[in-house]
């Protein structure tokens, strides 16, 4: 088939996207994805610590790990389609970073995301597709605050580059 | 937050599923949407951003406009200023984002596999210092009230404008998509005025030009490859 041959549109494949996220919307809520992150960190957390777990307040109130998380299913989801994508269109093969810098620097960008969804409270999808198409004022800080963090990113990932 | 039920969890992986699958023939990236935007002119990824954008402000608007769908109950204060900026740097030195981090990791990409896991250890370590004693504030956070302390300014959304204003939340869903769409316009006239310099007759100015498209490559090799 033509589409495990070459690219989509991206204009083309996020338009359908949009669509999908309406109807999402209307059953559970818009697209996001670092409350299943969030949760899956705790489920891992539990399993590794146990009922330990309990002293922290973060997981003993706000984030009770559990599986009944509907938003935990959207990380899986996405994995799975583009797994499936991948082998599909014979795209899928192990990449491995080479350089140590590489690996510093994705590190460091993990570290950072995780700390800045918990911080904020949304994920970049939720800031793009679900807060700011619903108007919502944190949306605009939020996006305020992801492009002077990807300017920042820019100039330290061209550096890098560079060097 | 909605009862969770086992409809819930299924329609969510469904969706995301179809997702998954879109990104990766697409190769769609948020990352890239900002980042090729401001280091290499290369606007791909922005207009299929906003694209997307314009779709949901749409079909969000209308929906909140009648009180359908779920909308987000959210706290709206300056850390997500802050908590989005520090994700901004940390996306594009890890070369993804949230959903690329999953859609690589299917394409078995292991610096993505492994930016994921420390996504999870920086969430972790958030939760340790999550509480009363340090900025911001716990309970002032997840208070839906505007405060000081947690420099929160309370739930500010669609429905609210609607609520304050008296106008359907789909008129000024209406004025948001024409400032996007404002935006998309600006960007296809670039490109197009970028194109005619390169296929200018003059011969400077189409080797001035050559290496542009060179370096757009990069990024978009970049993208395929590495995390």
């Amino acid at each position: 088939m033509e589409i495990f041959k070459r690219s989509m549109d991206p204009v083309m494949a996020m338009v359908i996207v949009g669509i999908l996220d309406i109807f999402l919307f209307l059953v559970v809520g818009a697209w996001t994805v670092g409350g299943g992150e969030t949760m899956l960190t705790g489920l891992a957390a539990k399993a590794v610590m146990g009922d330990q777990i309990n002293r922290i307040p973060f997981w003993a109130y706000v984030f009770k790990p559990t599986f009944h998380y509907w938003k935990m299913y959207i990380s899986l989801g996405m994995l799975f389609g583009a797994f499936v994508g991948a082998v599909l269109s014979k795209e899928f093969y192990w990449r491995v970073p080479r350089r140590l810098d590489e690996w510093v620097m994705i590190t460091i960008g993990g570290l950072l995301m995780g700390i800045g969804i918990r911080l904020a409270f949304i994920c970049n999808v939720s800031t793009f597709f679900a807060i700011t198409p619903q108007l919502n004022l944190g949306g605009y800080l939020a996006v305020s605050g992801i492009v002077v963090g990807a300017w920042v990113g820019s100039l330290i990932y061209k550096k890098a580059l560079e060097s | 937050m909605h009862d969770n039920s086992v409809t819930q969890c299924l329609a969510s992986f469904v969706f995301a599923a179809v997702v998954g699958f879109l990104m990766q023939r697409s190769r769609f990236c948020n990352t890239a949407a900002l980042r090729d935007a401001m280091l290499f002119k290369s606007y791909r990824n922005t207009k299929a951003l906003l694209a997307l954008m314009i779709v949901t402000t749409l079909g969000f608007t209308g929906f909140m406009s009648v009180g359908g769908g779920h909308p987000i109950e959210f706290e709206v204060g300056v850390n997500q200023l802050v908590g989005l900026f520090l994700f901004g740097i940390g996306m594009v030195l890890a070369g993804a984002c949230t959903v690329s981090t999953w859609v690589k990791t299917g394409e078995g990409n292991i610096g993505a596999l492994w930016a994921l896991i420390f996504t999870f250890v920086g969430m972790f370590l958030f939760s340790l210092f999550w509480s009363a004693y340090y900025w911001p504030p716990a309970p002032e956070t997840m208070s839906t009230t505007a405060n000081l302390k947690g420099l929160q300014f309370g739930v500010a959304n669609a429905a609210t404008l609607q609520l304050k204003t008296g106008i359907p939340a789909f008129v000024f869903g209406l004025v948001q998509v024409a400032f996007l769409g404002g935006i998309y316009r600006a960007i296809v006239r670039r490109e197009r005025a970028a194109a005619q310099a390169r296929e200018a007759p003059a011969e400077p100015v189409s080797r001035a030009a050559a290496p542009a498209p060179a370096v757009a490559q990069a990024s978009a090799a970049e993208d395929a490859g590495a995390a």
